[in-house]
């Protein structure tokens, strides 16, 4: 190729890769695949994994249903080109959102003009090549290779191949893909156990097939009936087709039964010590992806006594919430009460994207007994993302003031509260319990708002004519945002105020009344 | 929240830890009257370094001790604001013994502690955790209630709620709570205490038309310029 041509390729390369760098299409359109093949979070990948399996389970099915009889012509069509096209392009699809080419055109074509050094197109294509090798090779993606294979019909092996394909289901369904996991941490000693059966089994299959091969034994044919037998003995299975007849083929027999047993212990330990540990983290996994689904979570930091309450409070209200607690103990009685809990340190980032700082969590609560604890999990959360509401528990005044210089949304000193309340009580022993049990729901009075929404019945309509006397409420007051933007509460408005949208209507009176009228409005 | 002078109370608070030592500056601040009596001897250095004059000490499990405090169950207040919950327990048990009509108030940080300060005799248990709990699942639930709450009850403004005794032969007595324009006053009637009945609240929401005997208390809300007129107007003034 000409170094002309080579160069009026290459720029053209170049210019389409900065196009689409600047493409905002491009870009929402390659987020969304990757979101739907990738982000366990994303809500539709749930959908799309459920298409995946089905296409699969139904391509073995077919496979299995074609060993006794011919399968029809039209199942036979879809397993060949329906589903055959659908692992290609997956399998494209997944290559193209793994890395960004254009990406690499235009760090190439930087790196070149900046050292003054022609870029070449083989060269190019070499560096876009080696990074979608590495896609290629990895062993998921060697399965969605293989998995294509059995389509080709001419071949009758390759339609073995059709199991690669039930292989696929890893990737899609969760919970194989977690045992694996399991079996990959505990490598090492799964490895040696391995080592350690080959290498009984071929010490015992040598020793029978010395002890009975020669003939005494008319099952032992060959080396290979030896190990056959010493692997099913050794197994414990014992089909019982091959078994000793000389007394030192029988003391061989007793000798590999219990090392078997011993082995089959040893491998059961393993895997069942494996899962105990990893299955607190599992769960967890579990909580990140339900919670994935969901919006306007609230984080509640720290599960003492306060946080507890908190939980309590919230759940009964109907609010998302999942607990963060640093005590595995504690964690865990967070989840046995019921809550999703995870066991993390707060004051890392880590788990706070992996909930979804950016678009999930509307409140954090930092409500640990540490005030030091709880203001480095504010600045933390706050760092990641302003815009989520913080609320921190702490003892004093003067860190109050901190925290609040801080840019922390609220703060609250449980010492205050109750000494407000204390306050209360000296002054109007009878308010205060009136006002404790109204503001705990506990009385057969309850306090509620009415949001006053744009468009709804409510705007523009008079006090008087919400007729509340019939339902025997009380209407407290209404919460308007004043020209500064800060809440003002109007006490006891008169019958000719007028609700605007945007007011919420703080009404007093039985639950069920309450009830009735913001059916009324809604 | 604004006092009038009658409501202003003298209040012994026993404890100046991180809850009493909250409870004493802001009870000092509503206008009451508080005399501090602490066990721990770095507390009483603390609250003197606070230039708190109306200090003593106290041992908790010697009756002469408490008695030297010159308690006077009708004229005191006394709130139980220990450190340490076994010391909370005992002032409240040691204080009942001797002050049998005396009204006990005590701080406590869980339910269990709740029930054994009130089975000790304590009056009214206030639990730190759940009164804080509230307060922060109802800002973030319902934040207009948690607004309303806060102005009517904890904020330094007009706004209070009051209880009001009533005497005999006041315009209230036999008539019944739908005939009084409580509206027009600018007052809420949150909730009625019958003296018949027992001490038990009564909320005008349930749609019991109350009627009113001298005996009852009345629980009101409004402006407190509202509340003096009433009150005045109830006393005949």
């Amino acid at each position: 190729m000409s170094k002309t041509l080579d160069h009026v390729i290459v720029s053209k390369i170049v210019r389409f890769a900065y196009l689409i760098e600047g493409s905002l299409q491009y870009r929402k359109v390659k987020d969304f695949t990757y979101d739907l093949l990738e982000n366990d979070r994303y809500r539709y990948k749930r959908w799309f994994d459920f298409f995946m399996i089905f296409i699969i389970l139904s391509s073995v099915l077919i496979l299995v249903i074609g060993v006794k009889k011919p399968v029809p012509q039209w199942l036979d069509d879809y397993d060949l080109y329906f589903v055959t096209t659908i692992f290609i392009v997956e399998y494209l699809v997944r290559m193209w959102v793994y890395s960004d080419m254009h990406k690499i055109v235009i760090r190439a074509s930087e790196e070149s003009r900046y050292l003054h050094h022609p870029l070449s197109l083989y060269k190019l294509v070499g560096m876009i090549a080696r990074d979608k090798w590495h896609y290629i090779i990895s062993p998921s993606a060697i399965i969605d290779l293989v998995a294509i294979l059995p389509s080709y019909r001419q071949i009758r092996i390759l339609r073995i191949l059709v199991l690669f394909r039930a292989f696929k289901m890893l990737r899609y369904a969760r919970s194989l893909s977690g045992f694996l996991f399991i079996l990959k941490s505990k490598k090492f000693e799964l490895i040696t156990l391995l080592t350690l059966t080959a290498f009984f089994v071929f010490i015992a299959g040598i020793m029978l097939y010395v002890f009975e091969g020669d003939g005494d034994n008319p099952n032992i044919l060959n080396l290979f009936d030896a190990f056959y037998w010493a692997l099913v003995t050794i197994s414990t299975v014992g089909y019982g087709d091959i078994s000793p007849v000389t007394p030192e083929g029988r003391v061989v027999s007793m000798l590999i039964i219990m090392t078997g047993v011993g082995l089959i212990a040893f491998m059961t330990s393993i895997i069942v010590s494996s899962f105990s540990e990893r299955l607190i983290e599992l769960r967890e996994d579990r909580v990140v992806q339900e919670v994935g689904k969901k919006s306007h979570i609230i984080v509640i930091c720290g599960f003492g006594i306060m946080g507890r309450k908190v939980a309590q409070g919230l759940l009964a209200e109907g609010r998302e919430l999942i607990v963060l607690e640093r005590d595995e103990e504690i964690a865990q009685k967070a989840h046995s009460s019921g809550y999703r809990s995870i066991c993390a340190d707060a004051s890392q980032s880590s788990i706070f994207e992996q909930i979804g700082i950016e678009e999930r969590i509307s409140h954090v609560l930092c409500l640990t007994s540490d005030d030091e604890q709880n203001a480095f999990i504010a600045i933390n959360v706050k760092s990641l993302n302003p815009d989520v509401t913080v609320t921190v528990r702490c003892s004093d005044k003067e860190i109050a003031d901190k925290l609040r210089y801080a840019g922390i949304d609220q703060v609250i000193i449980p010492e205050e509260i109750t000494a407000l309340m204390g306050v209360v009580h000296a002054g109007e022993p009878v308010a205060f319990e009136a006002l404790r049990s109204i503001i705990a729901y506990k009385g057969e009075s309850h306090i509620d708002e009415v949001q006053v929404e744009p468009g709804s019945v409510l705007e523009y309509k008079r006090i008087e004519a919400l007729k509340t006397k019939t339902f025997r409420l009380i209407i407290l007051g209404i919460v308007r945002l004043n020209e500064e933007g800060e809440k003002d509460f109007l006490f006891n408005p008169d019958d000719e105020t007028e609700l605007l949208a945007g007011d919420d209507l703080v009404v007093m009176g039985h639950p069920a009344a309450i009830a009735h009228f913001k059916r009324e409005v809604e | 929240m604004m006092y009038t002078e009658e409501n202003k109370k003298e209040v012994i608070l026993f404890g100046y830890g991180k809850f009493g030592r909250h409870m004493y500056h802001h009870l000092s601040q509503g206008g009451h009257h508080v005399k501090l009596a602490t066990m721990v001897e770095s507390n009483y250095e603390e609250a003197s370094a606070d230039r708190i004059k109306d200090i003593k000490r106290f041992n908790p499990k010697h009756n002469d001790s408490i008695r030297m405090l010159g308690i006077n169950p009708a004229k005191h207040l006394l709130y139980c604001a220990m450190e340490h919950t076994s010391n909370n327990l005992f002032l409240v048990l040691s204080l009942r013994e001797l002050y049998h009509d005396a009204m006990i108030v005590a701080i406590s940080n869980s339910e269990e502690n709740t029930r054994k300060l009130k089975y000790a005799g304590a009056d009214t248990v206030i639990d730190i955790y759940e009164a804080s709990a509230q307060h922060l699942v109802t800002n973030l639930t319902k934040p207009a209630v948690a607004e309303a709450i806060s102005t009517i009850f904890f904020e330094k403004n007009n706004l209070k709620i009051a209880e009001i005794l009533l005497e005999s032969d006041t315009l209230l007595e036999g008539k019944h709570a739908a005939e009084i324009d409580f509206y027009g006053r600018g007052l809420i009637l949150v909730a009625v205490i019958d003296r018949e009945m027992g001490d038990e609240l009564i909320y005008l929401s349930r749609g019991v038309d109350h009627k009113f005997d001298a005996g009852d208390t009345l629980v009101l809300a409004g402006k407190a310029d509202d509340i003096l007129s009433f009150k005045m107007e109830l006393a005949g003034v």
